[in-house]
């Protein structure tokens, strides 16, 4: 651990986004494909709503990468090596990964926007519903959560495979990290769809509440490991604007007031559907907060 | 064989011969200036200057590639001194962070060991800069692309030896092929440390997988500005894409568990 590396400079309002809308969709299609693969089928709803999210948040996700790049115009560098065209990949290079991951997830998340397309009755050029029937749903739901999962982990690998003090001092846990915000954010991205259509009722809803706070947990967990295992390193986030920005921002109104805000709205006789509004907007709140207070302290 | 560069650290005298050196050959424009209004200042100041050291550019740049670091250690009496220098550059490291971490194969490593970065292929996306251990590589605004010293790459395909190793005046830059470099290195540790010089060391050895841009530092090397411990960072690779798939399994089984209750939960529903 060394004091003399370079940041990277990635900009928060770039790579810091994108690393937090690509893994709200990615949380948001893993969710959707649980429910399509083991919930019942009360539960489609959910992958309904999760697979119409998942495709308009990761289109943004190459928009904000390119207009990071010094040299946005050579963007297809990082699929084909542009001396002699042939596909490239650097598997110790989790950007070069993460490009290839990040291509294949779009396309998942393309196959199951159609799908919701045609079940509402939007798709109905003939000869592709057609073609599509065939595709075997639950096939690619399960690969597509595979490499949602992806999405919403490698970027914390990434940070993790640098020489900088606070990304280096938090390995191995920034991608497990990024997958629990992840998956909470997705969840709370779809619990803020259903409550503002007024769906927030009964059985679905009690799941999805249930998998936002399982991650909120894990996620407290992680970052109290975080925490331990990058020690004095950690320095940068425990104190001054970052630190309020992590502990106030992430930590307390991100992941402990809505775990708070959630057993308050499960009392009987509480108007629920604002309530779970703001819940919602809190831990997509916090979860873009912790991705930018990571990248940006130091 | 590996070139590569032996910088006795010993022996130089901070002229900044080989800052000018590169700068010549390599056609690098003067370090654009960053000016910012700081508290207490009537006028912006150049912050990427020191303004108070010999050492002016205080590190290397997108268009510095080689900066002689100043140790200027003095007591306010001025009764204990200590006055260093070390010229730093690229390590051309063996097994190089910034060409591991590279996404679209811009940095090589050519015949000659030596690591490369192609520009026209660069894109810029900055993944490099974080996984240089020494702080070396860095992008430039003006090109959008990464820049470092490339161990003068068109000089030494021709029978020509680094730009900075030839306008040293006093020996303390050596470039040759590793090996022999490192007998000159041993032999003259052997001498300083008889000659009561107890700290000396060679940096760059084991560092980080070996490297080959070498030091010899009559001190520790952080007094120098380098790393004491450098680690390439892409070792860390196998640990934390394991701990990633671990905790993707765990959130994984998580949500699963979270959407299978259903029947527990269907019979709480009906009881109240």
């Amino acid at each position: 651990m060394n004091p003399f590396t370079h940041v990277a400079n990635w900009p928060w309002y770039y790579v810091g986004l994108y690393f937090y809308i690509s893994s709200v969709s990615a949380g948001a299609y893993i969710i959707g494909s649980m429910a399509e693969l083991y919930g019942g089928e009360r539960q489609r709803e959910i992958g309904r709503v999760a697979f119409s999210l998942a495709l308009p948040l990761i289109l943004a996700a190459p928009v904000l990468l390119i207009a990071d790049l010094g040299r946005p115009e050579r963007f297809w560098h990082l699929f084909f090596y542009s001396k002699d065209g042939i596909p490239y990949i650097n598997l110790q290079s989790p950007m070069s990964v993460g490009a290839w991951g990040l291509t294949a997830y779009g396309g998942f998340a393309l196959l199951s926007f159609l799908n919701i397309m045609a079940i509402n009755g939007r798709l109905t050029f003939a000869p592709f519903a057609k073609l599509y029937n065939r595709l075997p749903r639950k096939t690619y739901a399960v690969i597509g959560m595979l490499t949602g999962l992806f999405v919403a982990g490698y970027p914390g690998v990434l940070l993790n495979v640098t020489a900088w003090p606070l990304w280096e001092a938090t390995s191995p846990l920034l991608g497990s990290l990024f997958i629990a915000s992840g998956a909470s954010t997705g969840a709370a991205a779809i619990i803020l769809v259903m409550a503002r259509q007024k769906r927030v009722a009964g059985e679905t809803y009690s799941h999805l509440e249930k998998v936002d706070r399982v991650s909120m947990i894990i996620e407290l967990l992680i970052i109290g490991a975080v925490i331990v295992v990058a020690g004095q390193y950690a320095a940068p986030i425990m104190s001054g604007f970052y630190g309020v920005m992590f502990w106030g921002g992430t930590v307390f109104l991100g992941i402990l007031f809505p775990l708070g805000l959630y057993w308050y709205a499960g009392r009987p006789g509480v108007d629920r559907n604002r309530l779970v509004m703001l819940t919602a907007v809190l831990v997509l709140f916090g979860g873009a907060l912790l991705r930018i207070s990571l990248m940006q302290a130091g | 064989m590996a070139k590569g560069m032996f910088i006795d650290t010993s022996v130089c005298i901070g002229c900044k011969s080989c800052q000018v050196a590169c700068k010549e050959w390599n056609v690098l424009e003067g370090e654009p200036t960053h000016f910012r209004q700081l508290p207490g200042a009537p006028y912006p100041i150049a912050v990427n200057f020191t303004g108070n050291s010999y050492d002016n550019t205080a590190a290397l740049s997108a268009t510095d590639w080689r900066h002689v670091f100043f140790i200027e250690e003095f007591s306010q009496d001025r009764s204990v001194a200590r006055w260093f220098f070390s010229s730093d550059s690229c390590k051309h490291c063996n097994d190089a962070g910034c060409l591991n971490s590279c996404p679209t194969g811009a940095i090589i490593r050519t015949d000659m060991g030596n690591v490369f970065v192609q520009d026209d292929v660069c894109i810029g996306c900055k993944s490099c800069v974080p996984s240089c251990p020494f702080g070396v590589i860095a992008l430039s605004p003006k090109t959008g692309t990464v820049h470092k010293c490339t161990l003068c790459n068109d000089r030494i395909h021709n029978g020509l030896g680094t730009a900075c190793a030839k306008a040293c005046p006093t020996g303390s830059i050596l470039f040759g092929d590793v090996p022999e470099l490192k007998a000159i290195a041993d032999a003259r540790l052997a001498k300083l440390k008889a000659l009561g010089e107890t700290k000396a060391n060679i940096y760059g050895y084991d560092e980080a997988g070996g490297l080959n841009v070498f030091y010899l530092f009559l001190d520790r090397p952080m007094v120098y500005g380098q790393p004491e411990h450098p680690v390439v960072p892409q070792q860390r690779l196998p640990l934390s894409t394991a701990a990633t798939v671990l905790g993707a399994a765990a959130i994984g089984v998580a949500a699963l568990i979270s959407f299978r209750e259903r029947g527990s939960k269907k019979s709480e529903e009906e009881k109240k």
